[in-house]
């Protein structure tokens, strides 16, 4: 590490080099914390979690019954034992709550005075932060799965919204209107994500097992399929030519820079692709368990070296390395399915809410504090969590006092 | 070093109250922090001090195709009467080398090279079945041996099998790139070489290899039956190997082991007796 810093105070190395390194090396050391807690008010499921882009202190949760609740993650307390408490919360005796389980929320990308959330009780709310109501509702046919609004668009402030209609539908925030439909889809779309690095490039997932991604300025349809078996038709069968998994897919996740796109599907698998060509990289992350009627909604670490995708899978939340495929670890840590997980880039904290109604903080290990004497030998770096005595074995296993 | 065995903790032991357990932890070092000591076992890219007896062959250093020569030595030509080529499923080789990625994508020279011929198996749509081109056109040119449909055949494995590198073919392409008549497409799928798939196109398969899908799905079905029954459903691999086998598992206990840890059927969890197989859940 004081490597790092000569190098980079030198000018040996550039200084995006040592933030890399130190990145890569927090994300690895991820674990619970018992300094870090999220104040439980959930009671029941927590479905879907959100952090906002711009100061990344206030993140949304919404939950099976209905309620969002606002926490505050910052730790203005001094202390190092912090426990995120909520700053407001839609419950259940509000007007406006909705009906039925929230499934998706999103903060507005602009800034923390609006968000937006939709639910199995076929709407989608507008909401105003300080008065906690809705300043739109738009309604649909169908339970809506999934929404999502572009975090980059400055020319369009487009919804993209995946109910159980084979047609997406776009909401623009700015005229109320819902005409624009996407057409293509032969089965209910169970997720939507904008692409991060172009505002009109969006990316739809279905149960007829297709990846359709959208030009929206574009009228005549999805600009191509992501095809597992990249065109080379001798490999499937028949009818599962085309299709980007073997059954449902149901969880899309850009990287941060836009250029690859991850899928999931109830075939137990996870693909890479490229985004720009919809080649299928085919890197092998093994058997990604997936058992989610709904959408699935995993996450890609930002700002690492080798980046990393934390996918819940049943109880566990399991950490891949994204261009190798490699299992890094599994975190353990929630009483039952984890539903959702969000990355904090700034602080390389993951956020995880699942049906125990518990939202788990996993934290970067804390660096151990140098202690002067220490030897050559115990020169182990990362996350080595401080002595205390009480867990120091206190047996002696030497001859001499037998 | 400590080596827990985590193979029956409570969940809820690992929350909060449980940093005790999570001080033993080994811990995800980079590759760029590299650690000056260097311990016994072998090392992921992440740092993670693996003992050495975690892998199933620790010892030997394989390339895809050393291990793929070492499968095929596994696999029991004698109960086929040497009819069949050593077949080797794409999985069994995630059993040997972790990563899988590199796995496929040595794979694929290999197959781009043509020394390696891969084939749907039918019974999954994931379940590869790999044999050395040499051993495929040996076999199966000694099936046809004296029936008339050996020239036919000849021309297939001449003409077809060198250029085109495909699992499967439909008519179009046999008919207009590759000049086969219909009757000497019929004559293929006679001896084996071809199989349907659906209305005008065919996988390519092994002649004969029927035999072995049954065999293989009965000893699959075995094996697992046999880790089912035992308590909490685990058992070691070394106890495992050296069990009676039932008559159901033809093709040899270490053959199926390979395919059900490769296929993620089981999960090897190391313990301080070696490694444990563990029903997975689904």
């Amino acid at each position: 590490m004081l490597g790092f810093l000569s190098a980079r105070h030198i000018g040996l190395d550039d200084p995006l080099r040592l933030k890399r390194v130190e990145i890569t090396r927090r994300v690895l050391s991820l674990e619970l914390n018992k300094d870090r807690d999220v104040e439980q008010i959930h009671g029941n499921g927590v479905n879907t979690l959100d952090i906002e882009a711009i100061e990344g202190r206030y993140m949304l949760s919404g939950g099976a019954d209905g309620v969002i609740v606002i926490y505050d993650l910052e730790n203005c307390s001094r202390k190092p034992q912090y426990t995120c408490k909520s700053v407001c919360t839609v419950g259940r005796s509000n007007r406006h709550v909705h009906q039925f389980s929230v499934e998706t929320v999103q903060w507005y990308p602009h800034d923390t005075g609006m968000f937006t959330s939709s639910s199995f009780d076929k709407t989608l709310k507008v909401w105003d932060t300080e008065t906690l109501l809705p300043a739109e509702v738009f309604h649909f046919e169908g339970n809506v799965y999934c929404h999502h609004m572009s975090p980059i668009a400055r020319k369009h402030s487009l919804i993209a919204v995946g109910t159980k209609d084979p047609k997406v539908q776009l909401c623009d925030l700015k005229s109320g209107s819902r005409i624009h439909i996407l057409q293509g889809h032969r089965g209910e779309v169970l997720s939507v994500k904008w692409s991060p690095r172009y505002e009109h490039i969006l990316a739809t997932a279905s149960t007829d097992s297709r990846v359709r991604l959208w030009d929206v300025r574009k009228a005549s349809g999805s600009l191509f399929t992501l095809d597992q078996h990249n065109d080379e038709k001798s490999k499937a069968s028949s009818e599962a030519a085309n299709t980007a998994h073997n059954g449902r897919v149901n969880g899309l996740c850009f990287t941060s820079d836009g250029l690859y796109l991850l899928t999931t599907g109830t075939d137990d698998r996870m693909r890479l692709w490229n985004s720009s060509t919809g080649e299928n990289t085919l890197v092998n992350y093994g058997k990604v368990s997936n058992e989610s009627r709904k959408g699935l909604k995993f996450t890609v670490s930002s700002g690492c070296s080798p980046e990393f995708v934390f996918v819940p899978c049943g109880g566990t939340i399991a950490m891949y390395a994204l261009y190798t495929g490699e299992l890094i670890t599994m975190l353990r840590g929630h009483y039952n399915n984890v539903d959702c997980c969000e990355f904090h880039p700034d602080f390389q904290d993951l956020y995880s809410g699942g049906k125990d109604c518990n939202i788990l903080a996993w934290v970067p290990t804390p660096r151990n504090p140098a202690i002067e004497n220490e030897d050559e030998g115990s020169k182990k770096t990362g996350g080595q969590s401080s002595f205390n005595p009480a867990f120091q074995d206190a047996w002696s296993s030497s001859d001499e006092e037998g | 070093m400590l080596y827990i065995s985590f193979s029956r903790e409570p969940v809820f032991e690992s929350k909060h109250w449980s940093l005790y357990t999570m001080n033993r932890k080994r811990s995800l070092i980079s590759d760029t922090f590299k650690v000056k000591k260097r311990r016994l076992g072998t090392e992921s890219c992440f740092g993670v001090q693996v003992n050495g007896k975690n892998s199933i062959l620790q010892d030997v250093p394989l390339d895809t195709k050393g291990a793929l020569q070492y499968l095929a030595s596994l696999f029991p030509r004698k109960l086929f009467n040497d009819t069949l080529p050593p077949i080797v499923l794409k999985h069994q080789l995630y059993s040997i080398k972790q990563d899988r990625t590199l796995v496929d994508r040595q794979l694929n020279e290999l197959k781009d090279q043509g020394e390696i011929l891969m084939f749907q198996l039918g019974f999954d749509t994931d379940a590869f079945a790999v044999v050395f081109a040499q051993d495929y056109k040996v076999k199966a040119l000694a099936a046809e041996a004296g029936r008339e449909t050996l020239g036919t055949v000849q021309k297939f494995l001449e003409t077809v099998l060198p250029s085109c590198m495909d699992l499967s073919f439909n008519k179009e392409k046999m008919l207009k790139k590759f000049l086969f008549r219909d009757q000497e497409i019929t004559q293929l799928v006679k001896s084996g070489v071809l199989t349907v798939r659906d209305a005008g196109s065919w996988w390519l398969a092994i002649p004969n290899s029927g035999r072995f899908t049954k065999f293989f799905i009965q000893g699959r079905k075995a094996v697992l039956g046999m880790i089912k029954k035992s308590k909490y459903k685990e058992v070691l691999q070394t106890d495992l190997e050296c069990r009676k086998m039932t008559s159901h598992v033809k093709l040899g206990i270490q053959y199926h082991i390979h395919d059900i840890i490769g296929a993620e059927l089981v999960e090897c969890v190391p313990t301080t007796s070696g490694i444990l197989l563990r029903l997975t859940d689904t």
